[in-house]
């Protein structure tokens, strides 16, 4: 599949402007001529996405494997930018899940490199190191901790499967030149190889990266953050290569004392990211010559490697204030910019993307009401800025300034070398993890926490998992019950399934008796303790595996969250003055 | 946050604090202050606590 030329010089998109090595070889994408530029005629689309990068891709198929169609235009005709592997090369286990959900997950696991041991040092001493596996939040889900594998190839896996799903129309080498928004609706004008054209879209989902002209078009705000921060990267295959461990140096004594990351890709490359001085001239820097020497430096005079990318990169970060305008939902790079510790960049956009393609399934499909769709800037916004607060703190731990900030990274330091308590200062990037919502008018005050992939049992005894049952589930919500049940419960089950797009499924511990016709075994607890609750209860949770409520008896209180999650909440607007008064404010905007 | 005399021979800490950084440079002196205030912190243990102190170093003389 991925056998097409090499691209050893590349086009300045996407923000990279530079880069130099042997590159990659992508695959590349047929243009196809559209109906419109055949017959002249506009049409309305319920779904528009801007941008076949990581989460429009994501979006696409989260959305198709939902029933959902769409239409996506990308003005490119390959996936990851030419010759380049940035940025994003770790997918953490809530991506992998993800991933595993729309059918590419084992794809990635059989190309992608698996670790968990992770090495940092300052100068030629290891200050600690750490295990992912020992770690307890990860030890539940089917999917490991982390898998990294080049953008690209991910990106590739989702165009396959997106095919394979039949509902995409996939819109190579389309730039989007113009948009108006209109009451409803918006248009946008699109540039081909075979001329211009115009498409109407009910929802426009802009997920064309951090350069977005929609920005502009929609009068978005953003907050940005600019360090001097600057980093050469450089992507290289070396003849022995050195263990499956991410090494972290915080002063590197082969990188002039700055710091410098080295992690393992597939096909044997690994990413090395070398901090340079503030003022460095980075054509200078990233030079093949300069990097040469670097390697040199840092794995001995007489190792042999290959060079397959380098390019700079400015850490900065950006988060719109707004994720919504109007018809338009920004996603991914478009919505928020991060420096890229802890792989909070990318994997927050494949969580943007499973965020609203449920809720935007659920409205197309008459399951609930479009204010359902209001709840996704509440969720994702709170994400975007938990994730720009965390990478800046590691930006500052990382490239302190001078004087005191310096003297306590030093004090810190040389603590974390010796006790261990003191290590939780060392500030090399706080892993990405799947944001809790705390602010989200669709998830009670129980909710609002991602439900890891544990396994279970069907009734028949063959092994599940969460997974498994959300797809049973093919985008309803789904309530959990915990163990004995009434009569009366299960009928109340039973109308509450009748009625509203809700499965009700009992779950059954290694003592209870199953009593619902819909039943799985959770001999372990397992199941519960992903939940995150004990004994005699129940959990509401959504299609995107986040926890809508839990509570304890089957009662009105659960058929309120059932119509919470599904945004039919009037009364919590009222009861929240500052979240209505922001939203009528946004109205006004857009319809002025 | 307290802000009263804890059960502490303030005398005693106070020399010992004084005698540690007899001798040091000025730079080794402010290393030995970040490290004690790294130590506390994690013997305090309570971010709101260590907030409160931070702002009370910080906004001083405090404004009554």
């Amino acid at each position: 599949m991925m056998a097409l030329p090499i691209y050893p010089e590349t086009t300045p998109t996407k923000g990279y402007e530079f880069t130099q090595g042997t590159g990659y070889t992508l695959p590349e994408y047929p243009f196809i001529e559209p109906v419109e530029l055949k017959t002249g005629e506009v049409h309305r689309h319920p779904i528009v996405i801007v941008g076949a990068g990581l989460t429009g891709l994501t979006f696409a198929c989260a959305l198709a494997r939902l029933g959902v169609a769409a239409v996506v235009l990308e003005e490119d005709n390959t996936v990851g930018v030419k010759g380049a592997s940035l940025c994003d090369i770790g997918y953490t286990q809530k991506s992998l899940e993800i991933f595993q959900r729309l059918g590419i997950y084992e794809r990635m696991a059989a190309k992608g490199v698996q670790w968990s041991v992770g090495r940092t040092f300052a100068g030629a001493q290891e200050v600690y190191s750490f295990d992912l596996r020992q770690q307890n939040n990860f030890g539940q889900s089917i999917q490991p901790p982390f898998i990294n594998l080049q953008q690209f190839y991910l990106e590739g896996y989702l165009v396959d499967r997106i095919g394979e799903l039949g509902l995409t129309d996939m819109r190579w080498q389309s730039r989007v030149v113009d948009f108006a928004q209109h009451e409803g609706f918006a248009t946008l004008s699109v540039d081909t190889p075979a001329g211009r054209y115009q498409i109407e879209a009910e929802h426009v989902i802009d997920a064309s990266g951090a350069h977005s002209p929609f920005h502009a078009w929609c009068g978005a705000t953003l907050t940005s953050h600019r360090g001097d921060d600057l980093w050469c990267i450089a992507d290289v295959r070396f003849k022995t290569p050195p263990p499956a461990e991410r090494l972290t140096w915080i002063e590197a004594p082969f990188n002039e004392n700055r710091a410098v990351w080295q992690h393992l890709m597939a096909d044997d490359v690994w990413r090395i990211d070398y901090q340079m001085a503030p003022n460095a001239d980075l054509t200078h820097v990233c030079s093949q010559a300069r990097v040469t020497e670097r390697l040199r430096q840092q794995f001995g005079p007489h190792v042999e490697f290959e060079v397959i990318w380098v390019g700079p990169y400015t850490y900065r970060s950006q988060c719109l204030d707004r994720l919504r305008i109007g018809s338009v939902f920004f996603m991914g790079d478009t919505a928020k910019v991060v420096s890229p510790f802890g792989a909070r960049g990318g994997n927050t956009g494949v969580a943007d993307a499973d965020n609203l393609a449920w809720k935007l399934a659920a409205v197309l499909q008459g399951r609930a009401p479009p204010s359902l769709l209001d709840s996704y800037h509440e969720e994702r916004i709170e994400a975007a800025e938990q994730n720009v607060r965390v990478t800046n703190r590691t930006t500052r731990f990382l490239r302190p300034a001078d004087g005191v900030e310096r003297l306590f990274r030093a004090a810190a330091i040389s603590l974390a070398m010796q006790h261990t308590f003191a290590r939780q200062f060392i500030n090399t990037g706080r892993m990405a993890i799947a944001n809790p919502y705390t602010h989200s008018t669709v998830c009670e005050r129980s909710g609002g926490l991602s439900v890891p992939n544990v396994r279970l049992h069907w009734a028949d005894g063959s092994p599940g998992s969460v997974n498994d049952l959300l797809n049973w589930a093919g985008g309803d919500l789904l309530v959990l019950v915990f163990d004995d049940i009434s009569d009366a419960t299960c009928e109340r089950l039973r109308q509450l399934s009748s009625h509203t797009p809700v499965r009700c499924v009992q779950v059954v511990g290694p003592h209870a008796q199953h009593l619902a016709r819909e039943h799985v075994r959770d001999l372990h607890g397992h199941l519960q303790g992903a939940c995150h609750v004990f004994g005699h209860a129940w959990a509401l949770i959504r299609p995107d595996a986040y926890l809508a409520a839990t509570g304890e008896s089957v009662d009105a209180g659960l058929i309120q969250a059932v119509e919470h999650a599904l945004g039919i909440q009037h009364e919590t607007l009222r009861d929240r003055p500052e979240r209505s008064a922001a939203l009528s404010s946004t109205d006004q905007k857009e319809t002025a | 946050m307290k802000t009263t005399l804890q059960a502490l021979d303030v005398d005693t800490f106070y020399e010992q604090l004084l005698d540690s950084h007899v001798g040091l440079t000025h730079e080794q002196s402010d290393l030995l202050n970040a490290r004690l205030i790294l130590f506390l912190a994690n013997q305090i243990g309570d971010g709101k606590v260590l907030a409160d102190c931070v702002e009370m170093a910080r906004d001083w003389p405090k404004a009554s």
